[in-house]
């Protein structure tokens, strides 16, 4: 009754504190489950894999390691599993230190880039493997492999043996192989990679709900930004061993920190240009090719050189040369490539820099007017834009 | 020049060369001498030479086959005991040679890679040298005044020479030295082809690594243990020269009956006879180790 009273209480007087409006609205702070110190993984004395990396991950989240080849995103994911011992840092699960558990002894399960399923067993036999090990009881086991088996709806091919399965049954094998135990933490090795581009949209979906169904926290490694993007609740974007940036996918990609990252994620044009008003509003940036007007005030002083991010789908394209005197530049098509769903156009700006810029097909007569060689201009809003300075 | 070529190439069809010239020797060399074995095997003894098995009557060619060679090996005991012998020797080298084998295959598969055809080469290196010598080599070894007991009584640890040669101990130790490579190769083939993220996915499931290595790498190495067991056992039982020089009077072995049969007896059908039983009876395993063969194939396709 207390609780629906300041409820009330809340809603009914904007003006409160947001003391107040807390303690209406219970919130639960999410629970610490794996957090990494100091993580450095050193090969033949000079290599450095993976680079003093700390993070944490708490209880239910979904956690992404973006990044290209050699960036140390597997490396971290096999210290995390117990395959590789790191040179220095620890690692704690639930609180405890597992960074001397060997790989066996830990409540970690991964599921294998390769899928790894035994070809000698059958798919029954290959998701109660680990759960033999326990010592549980024999109909248990059964009640438990049934319930997998269910969950990723391979209950028919139960009898079968991997190579008799597709790429796609196997891949829900390998899931409910790594699910089965039950794992505090489950690690996820590329899992759509092997896949086709149909399967692998639809597998996306069905992966995160399986995941939130069963409620187990998840580290996955890929380098496929849109699956970091669909599946992750946080992204770490990797490079050369640690991470440049660790945020929600929206921020990551909206709110980059960084030129590395802003142009890892997705496509991006960067401006270079000097600050000319640096109000606490908006900011003007004065660039060869054009003046941005930035609708809010930033962190930085005028004079100072910084990089102006934009991305593609947020350019508009049109004949007519804009009214104001901002936040449009002018250029020649010198490409069109059609996706289906958009098109890119590059655009060669006066000065010579390229940009592209990204129209929706939202018609389908294929003509926004635009052809090669035409002179267009492209011009975007004042939020449109992340200023970087670095 | 290039005419000549290409007469070659229109006229003599070329698929039917690369099948047919070694059909066309498996035949002369194989299948041929093993008919000649069967029909000696059917036919009489007179004095010298065999007797012809076709003979013309009126005309008319008779075929005579004598089955007295058979019907003697299958009512004598001691042909039937030597077979029995033969192969629980055989059997027994497999299992050795597997129980020692599998360690050293498995040891060099997980060596590092750099290290692998140098180990390898160490394998293969005996068998650069003559088979006969290197049984012989054991026999100097293990005769009452030969190496290892003359070492042993001069460091004191026996007094009198331990009878070591003759004995089934000798011939179990040449014929595990003699074979063991062929157990080696085979497994060491498919143990370095073990996938390793099979035993990281294992242990990641909560399987100790002793037990991964019994669950695991033992199942997926059975291709591996049966082709070293066939390389090993079939020409085991057959064997001829590591029974004669290092076995004794109670290692019967169905190759020195053969011999005896064939030189000192100079009975020829009886040593066919005895040879024609004996590839029968490696007919059987053979068999089998084929069907496993084409199971797996079809399996991975």
């Amino acid at each position: 009754m207390a609780i629906t009273a300041t409820a009330d209480a809340a809603s009914t007087s904007p003006a409160t504190t947001s003391s107040a409006n807390t303690s209406a609205v219970r919130k639960k702070t999410p629970q610490e489950l794996l957090r990494v110190e100091g993580i450095t993984k050193v090969y033949d004395g000079s290599v450095k894999a993976v680079d003093n990396i700390s993070l944490t991950v708490a209880t239910g989240e979904i956690f992404a390691l973006l990044g290209g080849s050699g960036c140390g995103k597997s490396t971290l994911l096999r210290m995390l599993a117990g395959f590789e011992k790191p040179t220095n840092g620890k690692i704690f699960l639930a609180g405890k230190d597992i960074t001397d558990i060997p790989a066996y002894k830990r409540p970690i399960n991964m599921m294998f880039q390769s899928y790894a399923l035994f070809p000698h067993l059958t798919v029954w036999e290959n998701i109660a493997f680990g759960l033999r090990r326990d010592d549980m009881a024999k109909p248990d086991i059964a009640e438990r492999v049934e319930s997998m088996l269910g969950l990723v709806q391979l209950t028919k091919f139960a009898q079968r043996k991997p190579h008799q399965l597709s790429g796609g049954q196997q891949q829900r094998v390998a899931l409910a192989r790594s699910l089965a135990k039950r794992p505090k933490l489950l690690l996820l090795d590329e899992p759509l990679g092997a896949l086709d581009k149909k399967l692998r949209e639809k597998t996306q979906l069905e992966l995160v709900n399986i995941i939130e169904e069963v409620g187990v926290t998840c580290v996955l490694v890929t380098h496929d930004q849109e699956e970091a993007m669909t599946m992750a609740s946080r992204i770490a974007v990797m490079s050369e061993g640690s991470f440049m940036q660790v945020g929600s996918p929206d921020e990551v990609y909206e709110m980059p920190n960084s030129r590395q990252v802003a142009d890892f994620i997705g496509n991006v044009n960067i401006f270079d240009g000097v600050i000319e008003e640096d109000e606490s509003d908006h900011v003007t940036i004065r660039c060869e090719e054009c003046l941005h007007y930035v609708g809010h005030g930033i962190s930085g002083n005028t004079g100072m050189s910084v990089g102006v991010a934009l991305r593609p789908e947020k350019i508009m394209l049109s004949k007519e040369q804009p009214t104001n005197g901002y936040n449009w530049c002018a250029g020649e098509v010198i490409e069109i490539v059609y996706f289906g769903a958009h098109t890119t156009y590059h655009l060669k700006l006066d000065s010579g820099k390229v940009i592209k810029a990204q129209e929706l097909n939202n018609t389908r007569d294929l003509s926004c007017g635009l052809t090669w060689g035409d002179r267009a201009y492209a011009h975007w809003n004042d939020m449109a834009m992340v200023v970087l300075t670095h | 020049m290039t005419n000549i070529f290409n007469y070659l190439r229109n006229h003599i069809p070329g698929r039917q060369i690369v099948i047919g010239v070694p059909y066309l020797w498996f035949l002369l060399l194989a299948a041929i001498p093993l008919l000649i074995v069967l029909k000696i095997s059917l036919s009489e003894m007179e004095s010298t030479s065999v007797s012809s098995m076709i003979s013309w009557t009126q005309g008319w060619p008779t075929i005579k086959l004598n089955f007295a060679s058979y019907i003697f090996l299958s009512t004598d005991p001691l042909y039937f005991e030597t077979y029995l012998s033969s192969i629980k020797y055989a059997l027994v080298t497999t299992i050795i040679c597997l129980a020692i084998g599998y360690p050293f295959a498995y040891f060099m598969a997980r060596s590092p890679k750099h290290l692998q055809p140098m180990l390898l080469m160490l394998i293969m290196l005996p068998f650069w040298t003559s088979f006969l010598l290197r049984i012989y080599a054991w026999k100097t070894l293990m005769v009452n005044n030969g190496v290892i007991n003359n070492v042993l009584i001069s460091l004191g640890i026996i007094n009198d020479p331990i009878a070591m040669m003759n004995t089934p101990f000798s011939l179990l130790v040449g014929m595990v030295y003699s074979y063991l490579p062929f157990m080696i190769l085979p497994l060491y083939a498919n143990l370095s082809k073990l996938d390793v993220r099979y035993l990281e996915a294992a242990a990641d499931l909560g399987t100790s690594p002793f037990r991964t290595f019994w669950l695991v790498t033992i199942p997926l190495s059975k291709a591996g243990i049966i082709a070293g067991s066939m390389l090993v056992f079939i020409p085991a039982v057959g064997e001829y020269v590591i029974p004669e020089l290092l076995g004794g009077p109670d290692t019967l072995m169905i190759g020195r009956v053969l011999w005896d049969e064939f030189f000192s007896n100079n009975d020829w059908p009886m040593a066919s006879a005895v040879a024609v039983v004996m590839i029968l009876l490696i007919l059987l395993p053979m068999a089998i180790f084929n069907k496993y063969q084409s199971d797996q194939l079809e399996a991975k396709s």
